[in-house]
């Protein structure tokens, strides 16, 4: 079921080298994919390349920063998650 | 403490992200104040989880698999839960906490927006308006009207899903548009379109209903 995506490893062009970008960034060790690639969830936004560093942009303005501390962020996030019945 | 969300425990401050996150989630128009966040630290949560519903109806759509290591797993999504409930009317107002309160996050939505709604494909303007104006009606927010004349059924039940019930996601709803030709791309393109619009929309509303 669902729409199709393109991982790390079949991507070119665009899609690649945005994702070298996202995997260059900072991360703490908890959001790794057990992978070590990209992320699903940014994956998942391969249909549309030029929109992943508009998403993930806007994710470190907010879960990257205040005031909220960091457990605080997470427990936003799964919460919501929760709501919405989605794996992440 | 988020296995139940509706039976919250945890700290007081913790009951009230859960509680306002509740109800950015279910009920954006009936957000309200609580003694336990100040402004800057209630706007983030609206905004945080605004912004996560997006991740999360994107990752139903795509049906992509949890590749991170986590304590518990989650449940099996039931795609019996009701749809969530549209808003009874519209919110309307000035947001009482501007998002121009986190600069950086409002220029980044700002240009979320941009790229989304002012392209001409794989969706047309006028699909991608009436997207908009559908998803603003059933969130509460008076900014934006679908325009006048025949409105597409199937594309108005994705977008209504994607809004309302994004767990009831699946290939049959997906299946009426793809007998009209339309590939994963311009799938994804209403699936996206109506995500950013709910995101939007929920963050205005509940930054109105803040009051």
């Amino acid at each position: 079921m669902g729409l199709g995506y393109v991982d790390h490893e079949h991507s070119t062009g665009v899609l690649r080298e945005i994702y070298e970008r996202m995997l260059a960034r900072p991360m703490p060790p908890a959001y790794k994919p057990r992978h070590g690639g990209v992320a699903g969830i940014i994956t998942a936004h391969a249909l549309d390349p030029l929109l992943i560093p508009k998403v993930f942009g806007t994710s470190t303005t907010l879960n990257g920063a205040g005031p909220l501390t960091w457990p605080e962020r997470e427990l936003v996030n799964a919460t919501t998650s929760r709501l919405n019945q989605c794996l992440y | 403490m988020i296995a139940r969300p509706r039976e919250p425990k945890g700290t007081p401050r913790q009951r009230a992200l859960i509680e306002i996150t509740t109800l950015v989630t279910e009920a954006p128009w009936r957000v309200h104040r609580v003694a336990e966040l100040d402004d800057d630290a209630l706007l983030h949560t609206i905004a945080l989880s605004s912004y996560f519903g997006h991740l999360n109806r994107i990752a139903d759509a795509v049906a992509v698999p949890l590749d991170f290591t986590v304590r518990h797993a989650p449940p099996a999504t039931d795609p019996t839960v009701p749809a969530l409930a549209p808003a009874p009317s519209h919110r309307a107002g000035e947001p009482v906490l501007p998002l121009a309160r986190r600069p950086a996050t409002a220029a980044a939505i700002e240009a979320w927006h941009a790229h989304v709604f002012d392209r001409d494909a794989p969706l047309s303007r006028d699909e991608r308006a009436h997207l908009q104006g559908w998803v603003a009606a059933w969130l509460g927010d008076p900014r934006r009207a679908a325009p006048a004349g025949t409105s597409d059924a199937d594309l108005r039940r994705l977008a209504e899903l994607v809004t309302l019930a994004p767990w009831q996601l699946s290939d049959e709803v997906f299946a009426p548009l793809r007998a009209r030709g339309w590939d994963d791309a311009k799938l994804f393109d209403a699936v996206v379109t109506a995500s950013t619009a709910g995101m939007i929309s929920r963050l205005h509303v509940a930054l109105v209903a803040v009051g």
